[in-house]
Formats: structure tokens, sequence, C-alpha cells
């Protein structure tokens, strides 16, 4: 029982509130968000470290017992994701004045971007199906604030199927919650748990479980409910898209990880191998999408669901290898796909399109962020030894152990078309001959954040030896829910 | 009872969805409010109904309704009308934007 | 040894910097230190009795993923040729190459290349291996690409890392399967567990798995359409990667690999199918072409599918040859590059229909192109190393005996035939080379570019060291083979010792073969214009480009049309589809898993005024669709919503009764405020279609919610949580109001969230208003 739990959450909330004020000095505004962020940066990572070294850490709020009262729970695999938010939420903080226009700033970007912290973290931490949802309203109430943000054609356009499709998915979210209450009569999610269990899942329990799926690959844009993400998370500023695609579609796949290794974890074959065809058609259709379009910002968007496809293939074979991969990946996606995005960001800035039709010579003027796309490529692809192999080798294997080979021969080919789509922005945006009459932006400042997140991804894949080990406890804790259960409910 | 509130909320979700399948985008604004509804109503069903007095504590009183869901559905409520907002604000600057109300119109295929 | 993997890539690190002094020094002669250094390192242990060397370095000891270093014979005769060849190169490199090109790019991909070309050689770590694997990929790609201005470049870069790390990633899958078998990642582990993988039922899968990856970047065929594309890199790099050391990494995989794989039939049939039908059609090809690089690419194609041939062939002899000519192959190959280097940069074309009679101007060079030829046609005499395994290779064709008949004694049968069919195009392209471009001819040299004339010592003395190489190997072959070949061969198969290379055995078949090549294939060289014709039959518009190139426009057409087809923009089709998989999906779970349940036993009477406003509720609701008015529309709706508040104030939750009527008011007066001014509600003209399939998914849906609120009612096996509430909510929580209690006080935190939710609504739609569209905001 500590208080800490909850300071990744209401850290970003206070802030928030407080660059609201401030919104007459957008330098103010920026130099305060900055400082907020890199405490919060420092909290969590104190807080993963106690974690790490003293186990889960409960957050019982107003001193009521579990299972009545909204407990937080700071255990490995939330406070991990919570770290990894924190760190590219730096990133793009520190990306943002120069990336985002004034106005936006002052239009309090800053502010919901901070409850956008906020709502992510509260989602990772809570420990009640009731208050996850609550967050997710937050959440996606901070990304509409951030979508329609300057109010463009496209934008209002866009943001009206985002905020249509995610309210339905909250909506049907709530109701499911409302079913769950009434067989098990709570709302907890240990206690949700526990009495699952005891029943192994009987009647209508796996219904519920495969509505709450798909609430949550709706979120996740899984393989059928992506629609509404490639072109929503494409119209916003860079940045914006940045915090996305790291964010919102992970919390979608975390909840389907914790919800299906917590609580759903009878009826597995079935459920097990609905999961392993969804995993693998969002590879291939996600791809596919990324192969389709000329945008880079597009090809980017649609790398998103190929990758959550991953993350839920290592739930699907669910043995110990597979769920670590799964959050390895997680992680090293989260990380890569803020990268990622920032990057086409700064390459569509420098280039005055985002269409690859006409770019072209780059390289020339801007060596250094040619060859940190060029790095960005290969860990998205998995290529070692960046982060995205040792995820990769995890989750395929852990399909072998499972004898799920079809999954891997899709996988592998997955891996070899992501790498086509995205090195076709390298060939064709940054190869070729140099341009007359091109204007050279500054863009250096752009780039320290950046590669503040690639070193992460590197440091991830060679100097895995340092993190692996950690991420192994996490796999092994997912598939031992009583340890989730008693740590709440038994203390 | 339970059982035909639950056929209601049912009605409200399907006449909701279908209204969000229209092109014009007050039905789909209507549509959001009607399954808000029915979300509310199957919370309020799954603690069953009148089984007590209102969660108001009175002395000599032992046998309230569940008072869980009422807490749960303000919370709900008071979300969808934020959001209900959200979406109506947009609608309305999206058709003063785009100079159309027809969600068929609004396809946007730009990026081919 | 590790330093020695890792120098380059350490090295490669400090070009930039040192190649700021390029308009001073070269930056290739720092570099040329490098892979000389390297090589002088390794040479020490060449000897009789050399054994093997194992280091191990952690890198991920808790995944198992190490730098196990592992030097055996094999591994050596490859560490040596990658150091030696690439020193040449780096030599060669030095003059062939301006100072006004990027020299610090190259450089930094060549060492980067040496790095994971000795890395792949040197792991017994599966993942290590397929890293360096992988590394090569890359900077192969970026060195094919070095001109990337060109566009024949940039597509060829793109081929060869398209197709090489297929292969790659089709090996990971390889190395997966073996490594969950035999539960380690060192080969030589899995080697000795070699029992365990042949017994898998993953076998046939491991093996093809693992020779995609082979003979992708050994350029077999099919996949050697990516070599002819790669000559568009500068020409040291070719020599270098595109035909001694990378192409090579194949033939080095299936070698280490055959210990397990050998005692598999299948292993025999693909490799030496696919090798000999490489041997075959590379050197058929080669002779079609008109640029000096291709017809050496396919030359290259051609004799890596002849030592694939052998290594797939597995006798003793055969492995023994496989690792003979590897090394001849890297000489005679590296100078002959180097060769038509020199003669590209000194007479301004590689197109062989535009040289000739260059003999008397390049005396030197002509000279080295002749013994580099001659050896690579196989050409009988003893100073050419080429003869040697080429015989020991027709030796080996010869000794195939299958024990079982089949396709493999098809395949034992007719092999000997095609090896000859294959080595007598391998003799009319080496002559072609030659004369072509040295020998008499119609072309006056002054008609080129450039005007012909000898090439600079320093660029002639790299294929002169190849050249002296393919002499010294063809007078005292035994040399070779007592210090380093046996010992390649012996770590391959255990048994493939070959006692003395001998020039003379007699009249026997393999040199009857030879004579039959040298005669027929001088009669098709000089007869070549009678018979050229034939290409337009084989391969007449059979190209396997073609089908790379189409692959690649269907994959991006096709990919186009398939997303356009579901991406269409339209939010309907979205709903569509996502309601529409949600619960058809959700309702064949609930069949299967028998979710559906129903029981009467404990509910709540039904009284005739709630059933008026349930049925007035539904009503308004299927009001809403009906309506062709905008007011009348939102009133409607408005009904349903004062209809739930009563329903509130019939179950009891006065507070929710409330809270409903305020919110549903303002939530009227938004709607009337937003819509009043807007487009009239149109009569819906849909067709009948459109209205089915909408109807189809709505009431799905509204059912598949009912059907679970019904079961989830009659199923209610637990105690709610709820009574605790009711308990404490006074003498904790201290307020009468239970629901008020759990708000602020057991929930607060939904309270407090609910309001930044609030908050966020009040900031975004102000937003929405002020911040008009300012055209060209970022």
């Amino acid at each position: 029982m500590s208080n800490l739990a909850i300071l990744p959450i209401v850290l970003p909330l206070l802030a928030g509130t407080i660059v609201a004020f401030t919104n007459k000095k957008v330098t103010i505004t920026r130099f305060l968000s900055k400082i907020f962020i890199l405490i919060h940066l420092a909290f969590t990572i104190w807080i993963t470290y106690l974690v790490f070294t003293d186990g889960t850490i409960i957050l019982e709020t107003g001193s009521w017992v579990a299972p009545y009262g909204i407990i937080f729970v700071a255990d490995y695999l939330s406070i991990l994701l919570v770290l990894t938010t924190a760190i590219l939420s730096t990133a793009c903080i520190f990306i943002a004045p120069k990336l985002v226009s004034e106005q936006k700033e002052i239009f309090y970007f800053y502010t919901f971007t901070f409850l956008l912290i906020s709502g992510v973290s509260g989602a990772f931490l809570t420990g009640d199906l009731f208050n996850l949802f609550v967050f997710f309203e937050v959440l996606l109430m901070a990304s509409y604030g951030l979508i329609v943000l300057g109010g463009s054609k496209e934008q209002l356009r866009e943001s009206l199927k985002y905020v249509l499709i995610n309210l339905f998915s909250s909506v049907v979210f709530v109701t499911t919650v409302a079913f769950l209450y009434a067989v098990v009569g709570t709302v907890n999610m240990a206690h949700i748990a526990e009495r699952v269990h005891e029943v192994e899942q009987a009647g209508v329990l796996t219904t519920i479980g495969i509505v709450l799926f798909f609430v949550f690959a709706t979120k996740a844009a899984l393989f059928p409910l992506y629609y509404w993400m490639p072109k929503s998370y494409i119209v916003p500023n860079p940045v914006t898209s940045a915090l996305f695609g790291a964010l919102l579609t992970k919390v979608g796949i975390y909840s389907i990880i914790r919800v299906y290794t917590l609580i759903f974890i009878y009826e597995s074959d079935t459920i097990r191998n609905f999961f392993i065809i969804i995993a693998g058609l969002s590879m291939i259709f996600g791809v596919i999408g990324a192969l389709s379009t000329n945008d880079i910002k597009l090809i980017i968007a649609y790398n998103v669901i190929p990758s959550i496809g991953f993350v839920l293939l290592g739930l699907a074979v669910f043995n110990e290898t597979g769920l670590t991969g799964s959050t390895y990946y997680l992680i090293h996606d989260m990380i890569i796909k803020t990268a990622l995005f920032l990057l086409v960001g700064v390459i569509s800035y420098v280039a005055g399109t985002s269409d690859l039709k006409k770019m072209g010579g780059l390289i020339h003027y801007y060596p250094k962020l040619g060859w940190m796309f060029f790095i960005a490529t290969f860990v998205l692809a998995g290529i070692p030894p960046f982060s995205g192999f040792i995820g990769k080798i995890l989750l395929l294997k852990g399909a072998f152990e499972t004898d799920h080979v079809i999954i891997v021969i899709v996988g592998l080919l997955t891996s070899l078309l992501i790498l086509y789509s995205v090195m076709k922005i390298f060939i064709l945006g940054f190869w070729g001959e140099k341009k007359k009459n091109f204007q050279v932006k500054r863009i250096n400042g752009m780039l320290y954040p950046i590669v503040f997140l690639l070193i992460f991804s590197i440091f991830m894949g060679i100097g895995a030896e340092f993190v692996y080990p950690h991420i192994e406890t996490v796999g092994e804790y997912l598939l031992n829910p009583e340890a989730y259960i008693n740590s709440v409910l038994k203390e | 009872m339970e059982f035909i509130i639950a056929i209601l909320a049912g009605v409200l979700f399907a006449t909701g969805v279908y209204n969000l399948l229209q092109k014009q985008l007050l039905r789909i604004a209507i549509g959001t409010g009607l399954i808000s509804h029915a979300a509310h109503l199957f919370i309020l069903t799954m603690g069953k109904l009148k089984r007590g007095q209102p969660p108001i504590i009175v002395d000599n009183v032992t046998n309230y309704t569940d008072p869980l869901p009422h807490a749960l559905i303000l919370t709900s409520i008071v979300i969808s009308f934020g959001v209900t907002s959200v979406v109506l604000v947009l609608a309305y600057r999206t058709i003063n934007e785009n100079k159309t109300d027809n969600m068929e119109q609004l396809r946007g295929n730009e990026y081919e | 040894m590790l330093l020695a993997v890792l120098a380059p890539l350490i090295i490669a690190f400090f070009i930039p910097t040192l190649s700021r002094w390029k308009s001073t020094i070269h930056t290739g002669i720092f570099v040329f230190f490098v892979p000389f250094s390297i090589f002088l390192f390794f040479i020490q242990h060449i000897g009789k009795d050399f054994i093997p060397i194992k280091q191990v370095f952690e890198w991920i000891p808790s995944l198992h993923i190490n730098f196990d270093l592992y030097l055996d014979g094999l591994s050596l005769l490859f560490v040596l040729l990658i150091s030696g060849i690439g020193s040449l190169v780096v030599l060669y490199s030095i003059f062939y190459l301006d100072k006004q090109e990027n020299l610090g790019h190259f450089y930094v991909y060549l060492l980067m290349f040496m790095s994971a070309m000795l890395g792949i050689v040197l792991s017994d770590n599966i993942f290590v291996l397929y890293s360096f694997w992988e590394l090569t990929s890359i900077s192969s790609f970026l060195l094919i690409g070095y001109w990337h201005f060109k566009e024949k470049s940039r597509y060829g870069a793109l081929k060869s890392m398209m197709i090489t790390v297929f292969g790659g990633l089709s090996m990971l899958g390889g190395f997966l399967l073996l490594s969950v078998i035999t539960n380690t990642t060192s080969i030589r582990v899995m080697i000795e567990q070699a029992d365990l993988i042949l017994e898998s039922e993953y076998l046939p899968l491991a093996l093809i798995f693992i020779l995609i990856g082979a003979f992708t970047k050994s350029a077999q065929f099919p996949f050697h359409i990516w070599l002819p594309d790669a000559m568009e890199a500068p020409t040291p790099v070719s020599a270098y990667l595109h035909s001694a050391t990378m192409v090579k990494a194949g033939l080095y995989l299936v070698a280490r690999f055959s210990p397990i794989f050998s005692q598999y039939d299948w292993f025999f049939i693909i490799v030496t199918t696919f090798g000999i039908i490489t041997l075959c059609w590379g050197s058929y090809m080669a002779v079609r072409q008109t640029d000096l690089k291709a017809i050496l690419a396919f030359s290259t194609v051609s004799q890596l599918g002849m030592i694939m041939a052998m290594l797939g062939f597995g006798t003793d002899i055969a492995i023994f040859a496989a690792v003979f000519h590897i090394l001849n192959h890297a000489t005679f190959k590296g100078s002959l590059f180097m060769v038509a280097g020199i003669i590209d940069v000194q007479s301004g074309t590689r197109d062989i229909r535009r040289l000739g009679a260059l003999y008397t101007l390049m005396p030197i060079t002509a000279t080295l192109a002749l013994f580099g030829t001659f050896s690579m046609a196989g050409f009988p005499l003893p100073f050419l190393n080429g003869f040697y395994s080429k015989e020991l290779f027709f030796d080996a064709t010869l000794g195939l005996t299958a024990n079982d008949v089949g396709i493999s004694a098809i395949i034992a049968a007719i092999v000997p035939y095609l090896a000859v069919f294959g080595s007598i195009f391998t003799f009319v392209y080496s002559m072609y080379l030659f004369f072509g471009v040295f020998g008499k001819s119609k072309n006056n040299p002054a008609d080129l570019p450039t005007k012909p004339k000898e090439a600079s010592i320093g660029m002639l003395l790299s294929p002169i060291i190849l050249v002296l190489g393919v002499v010294m190997i063809g007078l005292v072959p035994n040399l070779f083979n007592n210090g380093l070949l046996v010992h390649a061969a012996t770590s391959i198969k255990a048994t493939a010792s070959y006692e003395h290379i001998k020039f003379w055995h007699g009249f026997n078949t393999p040199f009857m073969m030879s004579l039959i090549v040298v005669g027929l294939g001088s009669v098709l060289y000089l007869t070549k214009d009678k018979w050229v014709k034939v290409y337009d039959v084989l391969p007449g518009t059979l190209s396997f480009n073609k089908v790379y190139d189409k692959t690649l426009t269907y994959i991006d057409n096709g990919s186009k049309k398939i997303t356009n087809s579901y991406m269409t923009g339209s939010l309907r089709h979205y709903m569509l589809l996502i309601v529409g998989s949600m619960f058809i999906i959700s309702f064949i779970f609930m069949y299967i898993t028998d979710g559906f349940a129903i029981n009467m036993s404990d509910l709540a009477d039904i009284t005739f005024i709630e059933v008026v406003v349930v049925i007035a509720i539904a009503i308004a609701a299927v009001g809403t669709i009906f309506s062709n008015h905008n007011i009348t529309a939102i009133l409607i709706l408005g009904i349903t919503g004062y209809g739930v508040a009563i329903l509130f104030v019939l179950y009891r939750a006065p507070d929710l009764a409330l809270t409903q009527l305020v919110i549903e008011t303002i939530t009227m007066a938004l709607f009337l405020l937003c819509f009043y001014h807007f487009p009239k509600l149109r009569k819906r003209d849909e067709s009948k279609k459109t209205i089915f399939t909408n109807l189809f998914v709505s009431i799905g849906f509204g059912l598949l919610m009912t059907t679970i609120g019904i079961s989830a009612l009659s199923s209610n096996w637990f105690d709610k949580i709820s009574d605790y509430f009711v308990e404490t909510s006074l003498p904790i929580g201290g307020g009468r109001n239970i629901v008020n209690v759990i708000l602020v006080d057991m929930r607060g935190f939904d309270t407090l969230f609910e309001i930044a939710v609030l908050g966020l609504a009040g900031l975004t739609v102000f937003g929405l208003i002020k911040l008009r569209n300012n055209k060209g905001a970022k």
C-alpha cells in the first residue's frame, strides 16, 4: 500500500491544469511543460525501480479496501508501459515547440497532451474495470481535443469519424461492464478474475469476454476494426500523430492482454485460435495498407496495424516466450512508432509535401535525418541488432513452440513487406539527384528528441541483456493470474 | 420486468445503430444519443430492479436497491454529455467547413 | 577474434573523420590496413596441425544470444578469403575511385560489410549469425545504391535487398525451428543433436527455410536475378561482395549445416537439382550478355551453382572439390572483375560489342585476363587452378551412386551430362569474354569513348596478385591443400580429405569430359553467330526478372486495389463492418460456448405504468428513424431521454432521474442550437439493399445486446459487492445518500476524472469554435 502508484496519473493532470492557465505566454507554457514532463519521467523511473525491486505496488484509494473502492495496481506490466509512455512523451513535449504551430500551442496543446498522458497512465494502472472506462474517456477526450486542433477541413472530417466510432465502442464498453457486473457482481478486475475462475468462465462469460475484446480491438485498431485509424492519425500535427500512434492503440492492446491474461483464461483453444487468425489478418491487411499509398505519413500509420497484430500473436500463443515477446514488442513499438511518426513529420516539413512522388534527393541536404530514418526503418522491420528483433524472435519462437507454423510464415513475410513499405520512403525520398532551387530548412533542434528515442530502441536491442530479464519476469507473471489477484485481494 | 427493459435497451441499441448508419449528420448524432440511453438502461437493469428502497439511508430500512449501478450511470451520463457536446459542435463545424451534412460526401480520398 | 570481427565496424565509425583529409590522403589508404592486419592475424593459423579455436563472449546470455566464435577449417578458409581479397579490393579501390567521390560513405559500407562477413563465418550462434547475415544484406544494399542518383542503382539495390532479406527472414524461420527442436542456439550443439532434428516432423520445413536463405544469398536459380542488377555497384564492390565473398555466404551456410541435413534424402535432391540447374542456366545465359560485368555476373551465378551442386552431392570428393573451388573461384573471378573495371575506366565502356583488339594497347591487362578466363574455362594446363577443381567436379559427378531407385537415382544418372553441358558454355563465355575484348575485331579501339591505354601499376597490382594466386595454386596445389583445404573439407565432412592433388590422372573419364568441353566449346564459340538465335526460343520472353517486377507491381497495385475497396472513407461502411463483425462473431462464440441462459425465477414484477413507459420509449426510438423534420427528430429523441428519466424514477433512483432530466434538457438545447440552422432532414432515398443491410446489422446488434443482457441476468452466481456500500456508507463514509458517498468517496477517482473529461470537452469545444481554419497551419 503506497500512494506512489497514483503519481503518474495525478502529476500530468496537475501539470495539464497548470499550463492551461499560462496560455497567454507561450514561452512559459513550453518551459513549464518541459519541467513537468521531466519530473514525471523521474518519478516514473523511481516507481518502476521500486516495483521491480519490491514487487507490485497497490493503492486503495480513500483507504477503501479492495474490491470495494477503486484501486491502482502498479505491477510489472503496467509500470513498464507507464514508463515507456513517460519516455516517449518527454520526446514529444520537447519536440513540440519546433513542430507544432504557436497558435495550437496556445489553444491548449500541452493541456491536452498532459491529460492524454494522464489518461493513458491511468488506463495502464487502474485495477477497476469501470475506472478503466473512465480513463479511456479521459484519453479519448484529450485525443479529440488534439485531433481537431487547427480545425482544417480534412481534420474535421476525419475527426468526426474518429469520434463517432470511438464513442460507439465506449458505449459498448460500459454496457459490457454492466453485463459483467450482473454475472459476477463486482467491477474490480482482480475480484472479477477470482469469481470468473471460480465458475471456470461458464455460460455467457465467454461471450461477454469476446464483446469486450471487440471493444478493445476497436481501440487497438486490430483487423477488422481499424478503419477509423490510418487517416485520422495523419490529419493532426506530427506530434499528435506520434502520441496517437504510440499510445492510443497500445492502450487497447494492453487492455486485451490484461483482460485475457487475468480474467478470461478458460475456453482457451477456441479463443486463442481466433486471436491467431485476427493477428494474422491484422498483419496482412495492415501491411497491404502500408504498401497501397505514397503518402509517407499514411505508410507509417498503416504500419501500426501489423505491429498490434504481432503483440496479439504473443497473447494468442499464450506461453512464456510469447507473452514476454508481446511485452517486449509492445514497448519497442511504442518507442519506434513515436520516432517514426516524428521523423515523417520532420521529413514532410522539410520536403514541403508528404507525397513520395514529389520527393527525392533529401540525403544531400539532410544526411543526419536520412540515416536516422534508415536506422528507424530497420528497427521497425525487426532487423538485428535493434529492439524489434528481440521481440520478434520471441514471438515467432513462442508460435513455433505451440506448433503454429502458418502464422510464423505470415509474420516473416509481413516483416519483409514492412521493410519494403518503409524502405520505399528512404529510396524515393532520400536517394536521388539534388534538386534545383531547394530551400534548406533548419531542423537540428528537431532531431535531438528523435535521437533520444532511437537510442532507447538501439539499447533495447544491443543492450537486451539489461532489459530482457526484467521483461521475462513480466511474461512469467502474466501466465500466473493468481499473483495479481493475490496482491490485490489478499493483503 | 428486467427482461422487458433488456429488450427495450436492445431496441434502443438497434435504432441507435440504424441511425448511425445513415448519411445525414443529424441522424447520426441522434443515434449516439440513443445508444447512450441504451447503455444506461442496461447498467440499471444489471443491478436488478425494484429490490428495495431508494439508496438513501433511512433508519429501520435495511433493503435498498443496488446503489453501485446508480453511481456508475451518473458518471457515465456526465461523460456522455461531454462527448455528445463535442460531437455536436464538431458536427456543426464540419458542416460549416465542408458545406455538406452528408457523410457519404465526407469520405475524403485525396490520399490515394 | 572478437576484436577481429568488430574491428572494421569500430573503425567505420572513425571514417567520416578520416575522410575529411581526403584531399591529401585517399581514405582507402587508412582502410587498407584493417583487412590486411586481419589477414595477417589469421594466416598464422594455417598449417598441418591446425585445431579449431573457440571463444565465447557474452552478449545476451539470458536469451542465449552470444558471440560464440568458432574458428574451424571452413571458417578459416572464408576468413582468409574475406580479409585477403578485402585487402586487395581496398588497394584496388584507392586507384579506382576518385577523391571527388563520397569516399567516407563507401568505406564505411565496405568495412561494415567486412565485419558482417567475418561475423557470419565465425559465429557459432545462430542468432548472431543471422544478425551478421542481415548486415551483409544492408551493406550490400548501400553499396549497390552507392551512386543512388542513378535509377538503375536504386532498382538494383532494392532488388538485392528484397531478395536477400526475404531469404534472411526465411533462414531466421529455419533457425528458430532448429532452436525450438534442439533447445540450443549453438550450431555445433545442433550438429551433435542431429538425430533430434532428423526425427522431427519439422525437418522438411526447417530444411526449406534454411535453403531459401542460402539460395537467395548465393544467387541460385531462380533467385539469381538480383546479382546481374547488383553490378550497378562500383566494380571493387562487385569483385568483393558479388563474386568472392557475400554470394558465398549461402554456400557457407549449406556447408555448415550439411552435417545435419546431408543424412536426409531431400537435401541431396534439392541442393543438387538447384545447383546443377543454376550451373547450366548461368553459363548458358552468360554467353548472351553484352556488358562485361553482366557476363561475369552470370558466370558467378553458374560457378556458385556448381559449388552448390557439389555440396549437395555430399560425397568425400565432392565436398573437397567444393572447398577447393571456393578458393579458386575467388582468385580468378576477383581478378577478372578487376580487369573488367580497368577496361571500363580505360576505355569508357563495358559493352563488349564496342570493345575489341585491345591486346596490343593493354598487354598486361590482357595477360591477366588470359589467365583468369582460361582458368575459369577449366583449360587443362598445369598452372591454371580452375582445371584442378573442375576435374574433381567431373570426378565427383561420376561418383554419385544412389542407394535406391527414385528421384535420387534419376538425378545421379543425369548429373554428369548436365555438368558437361554447363561446362561447355562456361568455356564458350570465357573465350567470348577474352577474345571479344582483346582479340581481333572489326571494332577500332580509337572509336571508344576514351582512348584506351595501359592502366597504372596501382590498379594492376591487385589483379596481378590474384593471378599469381591462380598460378601458384595451379603449380603447387598441395601447399594449399595440407594447410588449409583439408581442414576446411574435413570440417564439413570428416572423411572428405583428399590426399594429393595431381594434374595428371591418366586418360580417365573426367579427363575425357574436359576434352569434350574444350572441343565442343571451341566449336560452339567459333560458330556462335550461327546458333545465337537459340536465345529467342529459350529464354525468349521467359524472364525471372519479369516475375520479380510483376510481383512488385502486383504488390503495389494489388494492395492499392484491396485497400481502396474497403477503406472507402465512408463512415457507414466502417460502422457496418465493425458492428457486423462484432455481433456475428460474438453470436458464434455464444453458440460454441453455449452461452445463452434464461432464468425467470428471480425477476421483478411487471406493472402497467412501466409497460406504458417502455412502449412509449420504444415507439419514440423507432420514430427517430422515420421523422423527416429536424425539430421533430430532436424532440422525439428528447422523449426517449425523458422516458428513461421516468424509468429511473420508477426504479428508485432519484439522483439519476434528476441528473438525467437536467442533462437531457441541456442536450436538447444544444441539439436545437446546432441543428436549427442546418440542412433539413431529407427523405431517405436509399436502395432496398442498403436499407436491408442497415436493418440486418442494427437488429443483429440489438439482438446480441439483449441476448447477452438476459443471459447475464439469468446467471447471477455471486453476491453483489454493493451490500458493503450500504453497510459502510453511514458509519465510514458519513453520508446517508449511498450513491453520493460512492461517487465522492469510494469511487472518487471516477468522479475526479469525469470532471477532467468535462473540462477537456469544454476546452475542445472552445478550440473548435475559436481556432478557425488557418490555411497553411502545420
